[in-house]
């Protein structure tokens, strides 16, 4: 960890400014409580204090060292208190020799010291307390910060991961299907067969590269829409008609990537899959109140199916728009008449 | 030789092209009904009495294996799909191949040739199916309804409508609520594949709706009786009281 004061010009600061202000605090003690002493008592303050100072900067390195994860409780203790001794010590020492140094009423200053002895302990542990509160406090601060961070760094991974499982697969059914009718044209109708080989080809394009989260424009999420539409058709010929409304100024919003494409899975599924009558998927896009509507419509057989849907498609789109929209998206479906509906609200300007 | 009157079953056109192409060639097979749906096929079969049939299993209105299920007289089947997960449960039907779809034309012929065999003489190539059989099954999801035959219509009976099943020989018997329809099936089938959530196996004999119970009552010494909203009051072994509380947690 780098110093938390010599590496900042602000703290840097604030550092000295408190030490001036314990530096007159302790000079108006002592000349209130040993006025006589006034000419010995400011420079002894400040000479102590800048030398206080300078022990506490470096005590940063023992407190960043003492401080590594699973260190016992007892021995965290018994290390500060064993640094803490050693810096009143030598500060005292240092202070008392430099003084008698540089001070010519050397007599006067023995007397002093020994008057001030037992407030300086007392100065100095208050002052080894502030700095070991300050360091501590310090170093929690960067922990909380930094476990933030991981916790969010892993609550993206975790969002990306399950984005990434919930973008639909492509459905086995509809593949081995496909090309089978491939394979039938290829004899009946060569044109139509390659016209649907290269359908597939682009659809499985779009499909397989969209693995990273990066938003499609509406257009081109439509564009691969039909290409998977025009392949069922194929399949199924006239039992499956489809039919767009779709507001040319909607086009340009981005969504997720293959988000709409298990909606239509599921009205080929239930409506085509199911019935013999002709199924209608009904496509609506359109602009309220800065929100896209997306409706999509397909007639079904109202009688008991053969497997009841799982409803994983529909969940798996709420859940994707969940995640990436919150609760500025919403979808709703429901069933009438023979008639069942999806409605999906996506604000235009999102990404 | 007298033809092989054949009928293909499929909800997509280009795969009865197919079908219908590999065929051309083969002189001893004749076409005599093309289908789109369960319903149609059902029909079709009942009445031509066909030798050999060509059935897609995802259909509207009927499903190829549910299909098979009401069928009194079998003509001799390939299943045809696009998907495995149905492979096994073709050959419980006595198919005597199936084809996953798009499949090359020898594979087609051998399975022809399989039924022309069978058709023929009677035997049975039964390799392929043993081969499945090994295969770990994959779990099923539940079922959503019961087709049922009675006379000459096919009812689509929907799970929720089901009281009880009671075993009976070889056969089950359903109680709905619109009646009662025997089918050939085992309990096990049942046990296997109505939604557990719904469904309590309380007897060897008796696979109950829970939603049908009102109340369940001693009898005897340790046996009990479970009373249905219709009145109608059916044995709980003990093993079944068991399963019972685990699902209504009593």
């Amino acid at each position: 960890m780098k110093h938390p004061v010599l590496n900042n010009r602000v703290r840097l600061i604030v550092w000295w400014l408190v030490w001036l202000f314990l530096a007159s605090g302790q000079t108006l003690l002592f000349y209130y409580a040993f006025g006589k002493f006034a000419k010995i008592s400011i420079p002894d303050t400040i000479l102590s204090l800048i030398i206080y100072s300078g022990i506490a900067l470096s005590l940063w390195y023992p407190f960043s060292y003492f401080n590594k994860e699973g260190t016992k409780p007892i021995s965290l203790i018994t290390n500060l208190v064993a640094s803490g001794a050693i810096s009143i010590t030598l500060w005292m020492v240092l202070t008392k020799s430099i003084m008698l140094l540089v001070l010519p009423e050397q007599n006067n200053y023995r007397e002093y010291w020994d008057a001030t002895f037992p407030y300086r302990i007392g100065t100095g542990v208050f002052i080894y307390g502030l700095i070991v509160l300050s360091y501590y406090l310090f170093i929690s601060l960067i922990n909380l910060s930094e476990k933030k961070a991981k916790e969010a760094r892993l609550e993206s991974l975790v969002k990306e991961t399950e984005l990434k499982m919930l973008r639909s697969q492509i459905n086995p059914h509809f593949l081995f299907n496909s090309l089978n009718s491939v394979s039938s044209l290829t004899i009946t109708d060569p044109e139509k067969a390659r016209d649907m080989v290269i359908k597939l080809s682009e659809f499985m394009r779009y499909a397989l590269s969209k693995k990273d989260e990066q938003p499609v424009s509406l257009r081109s999420e439509f564009e691969n829409l039909k290409l998977y539409l025009d392949i069922e058709k194929v399949r199924f010929g006239d039992k499956l008609f489809t039919e767009d409304h779709i507001d040319e100024n909607c086009l340009e919003t981005k969504i997720p990537a293959m988000l709409l494409q298990p909606l239509y899975e599921n009205a080929i599924k239930h409506g085509v899959y199911e019935s013999i009558e002709l199924v209608k998927i009904i496509t609506q896009v359109k602009i309220i109140d800065g929100h896209v509507e997306i409706t999509i419509s397909n007639n079904y057989d109202s009688g008991p199916s053969s497997k009841k849907g799982t409803g994983t498609g529909l969940l798996n789109v709420a859940r994707r728009l969940e995640l990436y929209y919150g609760n500025k998206a919403s979808i709703n479906t429901t069933k009438e008449n023979g008639i069942y509906t999806v409605t999906l609200y996506i604000p235009t300007d999102y990404f | 030789m007298k033809k092989i009157r054949t009928v293909i079953i499929d909800d997509e056109a280009p795969a009865r092209e197919i079908i219908k192409h590999y065929l051309k060639d083969l002189d001893s097979i004749e076409i005599i009904a093309e289908c789109a749906d369960g319903f149609c096929g059902l029909k079709s079969i009942s009445f031509m009495k066909p030798d050999l049939v060509f059935l897609d299993i995802q259909m509207p209105r009927l499903t190829g294996i549910e299909l098979v299920e009401v069928l009194t007289e079998k003509p001799v089947i390939i299943f045809i799909t696009a998907y495995d997960q149905f492979a096994l449960k073709a050959f419980e039907l006595n198919a005597v191949d199936y084809l996953l779809k798009p499949f090359p034309k020898i594979r087609f012929l051998d399975a022809v040739n399989k039924a022309i065999d069978k058709i023929r003489s009677g035997t049975e190539n039964l390799e392929p199916a043993n081969q499945l059989l090994a295969k770990k099954p994959e779990p099923a999801s539940p079922i959503n309804r019961v087709v049922v035959r009675k006379g000459n219509s096919i009812n689509l009976i929907p799970i929720e409508q089901i009281k009880y099943v009671e075993a009976q020989d070889d056969y089950v018997m359903i109680y709905h609520s619109s009646g009662k329809a025997l089918k050939q099936q085992t309990m096990k089938y049942y046990e296997d594949n109505l939604p557990v959530a719904d469904f309590v196996r309380i007897h060897r004999s008796y696979i109950v709706s829970v939603h049908e119970i009102n109340r369940i009552e001693p009898y005897g010494k340790d046996n009990h009786v479970a009373i249905l909203h219709s009145g109608d009051k059916l044995p709980v072994s003990r093993s079944g009281y068991k399963h019972l509380k685990e699902e209504l947690n009593f």
